[in-house]
């Protein structure tokens, strides 16, 4: 069994990536759907829509980052695989569980409070601020996840590295 | 400092003066109108100057965007942040008599323009028909062309594959149903053929025109597009001469438009010129009259109403009164700030705007905004980037208003991004290191003080620290404001509590991550958190009747307390996990650009990758960081003493956007 260690950790890192990437895929697709029909309707807009087009992207950058330093702590970046043993394989891949999941499903909720928030540019343009906050309120969820997956994955890699 | 003190003014003067008196107020711009309601006094009606305005106003607009689609203007990279241009008060009367004749141009601009879509229109028309009726020009007969004495022609079309003329010969020989009778002669001459649409010319008997017609229709028989006594051809060159005429008018008209070229400014001056008059008549709508006096009532900042009323007095024949709001009045909101606070007002501004009632919370926020900012986004090559780039902006151009404001928030919040960026040691992430181990140097670190990747549950403490200070840094404004209004006993009860409690917690709180706490200093931190939390049960229901709703309120004000501090304490963790995301994407960017092994390779990629790479690392992280400092400041800092809710002052000014007058406006 311990010859997987390494590969469940790697599979870890790339459901990250992968999930976070695909939420923040959907989301800032379903923001700019609504957001080219409104810079359809008025051009001048445009700079307004696409930073809420944008908002829901920021998973992808996490579930990346997450598969980085996972990938870093293992040794698969820097050119020195690690011999894990299973057990050790399957604590990095639980610990990138967080963003994954927490990175998906918040991107696609934060994307449908984008998508009203383009509403908010149309009829009120000066109030565009508040559309940003209501939508970067979903985010926070996704930073918390963030935030775990790296206190897991370094914590790991100083234990494991250590012994 | 902060929120302006605003006091009424009550300008009364002669009707003779009105029009100078209320120009000057405009330039001066400090004096918002009131409606006057007194119905002793005559009101001026200008609903219709104004809806005069606006619809002249739109004309200019409309014209302007149209001159702009003929005769674009070339523009510098700059030209977005320039500011409005000088002109001398003087020199702007010299040109009001000419904006008549601007608005003539304008209105001439939107005529052509009209001119131009309906000529189009007829181009797009006639071109329909000329492509209708070209199958037909090698038709030598005019389209109405009957027959003659004893023959009968039909022009028009059929749709069949093979020849014509036996296509048509079999449709007359009918079905064969044993129907004895001769079948109608007929000539038929193709005129033209395009697939199986054959256009033809029939000539038959006159005694048959019955039966052919009626066998021909039920094969599908059309007649052409028009009818008339002309031959297609006849008809195809008239078309064309149409098409031309119309072509030229289009042609024509354009040059007029671009020929209008060059008035740009004088478009914006009637633009800025009318709203100027808009907003005037919309100040002198809300003024009451007698029959040779007029009064204005409104806000004026009491800073500027000594110095106004001196002026106004000196200039002309009026009585002017200062005085003091009625409690119940709810003054509008001027906020009056250092160059280091004020552009952190637009962050508040996006919230609401203080009430009377509130502490202007912009000169705390200001700080904490650049500090958590400069955490969040933490790369010292970022910060250096923003801070030069909005330097030089800021120098080269006359960029003003709001957006003058965010650009100076922005360069503030480079100087702190470079700060911090410099204690976690990230230059454009790890770059440095990167590019010296290329020439086979091994830089260790770069960072003055820690770098977060290496000891993350520090800066985690860290920011949890910070956080604790930002809340407390709220529960003093808190402490600020209720004492100012002379409310001592909710001013100490609403804050030290939660102080003891939440700052006795944080040293064992801060044992849950690591083990160098010394536990004499938890144990007391305990006890001292002990002490606030009774004072919290105690104090807390003291707005409640009765013994029982005390106590209950008191636990209830404790249960708020634990969970919504944890919850706000915890929510700063972001400046961590935010920081880190910079770092590392940054890094991840360096990774790729050394990857290749092949020296010209590598420089080829780290031009390419390098800018673009990091260019949009920091475009996300600074939208990051922008929103998520103004949530920490909405959701965590905001929510333990602001209120908002206040309306902005909105004077009588000169609110263009082109042209200033050079005279000095107090209110800047």
């Amino acid at each position: 069994m311990d010859k997987y260690g390494l590969a469940v950790a790697i599979i870890g890192a790339v459901i990250c990536a992968a999930l976070a990437g695909i939420g923040s895929a959907r989301g800032v697709g379903l923001v700019g759907q609504s957001a080219a029909g409104l810079v359809s309707e008025d051009p001048s807009k445009f700079s307004k829509a696409l930073i809420l087009q944008l908002l829901p992207g920021t998973q992808g950058l996490y579930g990346l980052l997450v598969a980085v330093l996972l990938l870093s702590q293992i040794g698969v970046i820097g050119g020195a695989p690690q011999q894990l043993t299973f057990a050790q394989g399957a604590m990095y891949f639980f610990g990138a569980m967080p963003m994954a999941f927490g990175g998906y499903f918040s991107a696609v909720a934060q994307a449908r409070v984008a998508v009203s928030g383009v509403g908010i540019i149309a009829k009120k343009p000066d109030q565009n601020g508040k559309a940003i906050i209501m939508s970067a309120m979903v985010e926070t969820y996704a930073i918390l996840a963030l935030l775990i997956s790296i206190l897991i994955i370094t914590g790991l890699g100083s234990v494991i590295n250590a012994a | 400092m902060a929120k302006a003190e605003m006091k009424k003014i009550e300008i009364i003067a002669l009707l003779s003066d009105s029009k100078k008196l209320i120009e000057r107020l405009q330039r001066r711009g400090v004096v918002e109108f009131c409606d006057i309601t007194d119905e002793r006094l005559v009101k001026m009606n200008t609903a219709s100057n104004i809806a005069s305005f606006e619809k002249h106003l739109n004309a200019v607009l409309t014209a302007r965007q149209i001159l702009s689609g003929y005769a674009p203007l070339k523009q510098s990279l700059l030209a977005g942040f320039s500011g409005r241009k000088e002109i001398d008060k003087h020199d702007f009367g010299d040109i009001v008599p000419d904006v008549d004749d601007y608005l003539k141009a304008c209105y001439d601009i939107i005529e052509l323009d009209k001119k131009i879509a309906a000529a189009n229109a007829s181009i797009g028309k006639t071109e329909a028909r000329l492509d209708a009726l070209r199958p037909w020009e090698p038709l030598d007969a005019e389209l109405d062309f009957a027959g003659t004495r004893e023959t009968v022609c039909m022009i028009g079309s059929l749709e069949c594959k093979e020849d014509i003329t036996e296509h048509i010969g079999a449709l007359m020989r009918g079905s064969d149903d044993g129907d004895e009778k001769e079948p109608p002669a007929v000539s038929v001459t193709e005129v033209s053929r395009f697939g199986s649409k054959v256009n033809f010319a029939l000539l038959c008997h006159k005694d048959d025109k019955t039966i052919v017609a009626e066998r021909l229709r039920g094969a599908g028989f059309t007649p052409p597009p028009e009818s008339g006594s002309y031959t297609p051809a006849e008809r195809i060159a008239e078309y064309e001469k149409q098409a031309q005429t119309l072509r030229e008018t289009v042609e024509k008209c354009t040059q007029s438009i671009a020929a209008y070229s060059g008035m740009e400014p004088q478009f914006d001056f009637a633009e800025d010129y009318l709203r100027l008059r808009s907003d005037k008549y919309e100040a002198i709508g809300k003024m009451g009259m007698t029959r040779s006096t007029f009064i204005i009532e409104g806000w004026i900042p009491a800073d500027c109403a000594y110095k106004i009323q001196t002026e106004f007095e000196k200039k002309f024949v009026t009585a002017i009164r200062v005085y003091d709001p009625a409690p119940d009045e709810e003054a509008p909101v001027l906020m009056r700030n250092n160059a280091f606070v004020q552009p952190v007002e637009g962050v508040t501004e996006m919230y609401a705007l203080p009430t009377a009632k509130d502490v202007d919370p912009n000169p705390v926020m200001s700080f904490f905004y650049y500090l958590l900012f400069g955490i969040m986004l933490s790369d010292a090559g970022y910060g250096l980037l923003m801070t030069v780039v909005t330097w030089i902006i800021l120098k080269k151009t006359t960029v003003e208003g709001t957006l003058r404001r965010s650009l100076v928030m922005f360069r503030n919040c480079g100087v702190t991004t470079l700060f911090w960026g410099a204690l976690f040691g990230s230059w454009f992430g790890d770059a440095p290191q990167v590019i010296a181990r290329q020439f086979g140097v091994e830089i260790k670190t770069t960072a003055l003080w820690f770098e977060p990747i290496k000891d993350p549950i520090k800066l985690l403490l860290f920011s949890f620290l910070l956080g604790i200070i930002h809340l407390f840094a709220g529960l003093c404004v808190l402490f600020y404001k209720n004492w100012k209004q002379g409310r001592k006993l909710d001013a100490v009860f609403d804050t030290i509590p939660v102080m003891l409690a939440v700052g006795g917690v944080a040293p064992a709180g801060a044992g849950i991550f690591v083990s160098t706490v010394p536990a004499n200093v938890s144990k007391i931190g305990l006890m001292i958190s002990l002490v606030g939390v009774v004072l919290m049960v105690l104090t807390g229901g003291r707005s409640a009747k009765n013994i029982f709703a005390k106590l209950f309120g008191g636990v209830y004000a404790l249960y708020n307390t634990a969970t919504g501090y944890l919850g706000d304490i915890l929510s700063y963790s972001r400046l961590l996990a935010l920081g880190l995301a910079t770092g590392s994407i940054a890094s991840v960017i360096n990774l790729v650009c050394g990857m290749m092994g092949n020296p010209v390779l590598k420089i080829i990629l780290f031009l390419t990758v390098f800018p673009v790479g990091h260019l949009a690392n920091m475009a996300i992280n600074l939208l990051g960081a922008y929103v998520h400092t103004a949530r920490l400041q909405f959701v965590e800092f905001f929510s333990k003493f602001y209120e908002g809710g206040g309306r902005a002052f909105a004077p009588l000014t000169v609110n263009t956007k082109h042209l200033k007058f050079k005279e000095e406006n107090i209110n800047g």
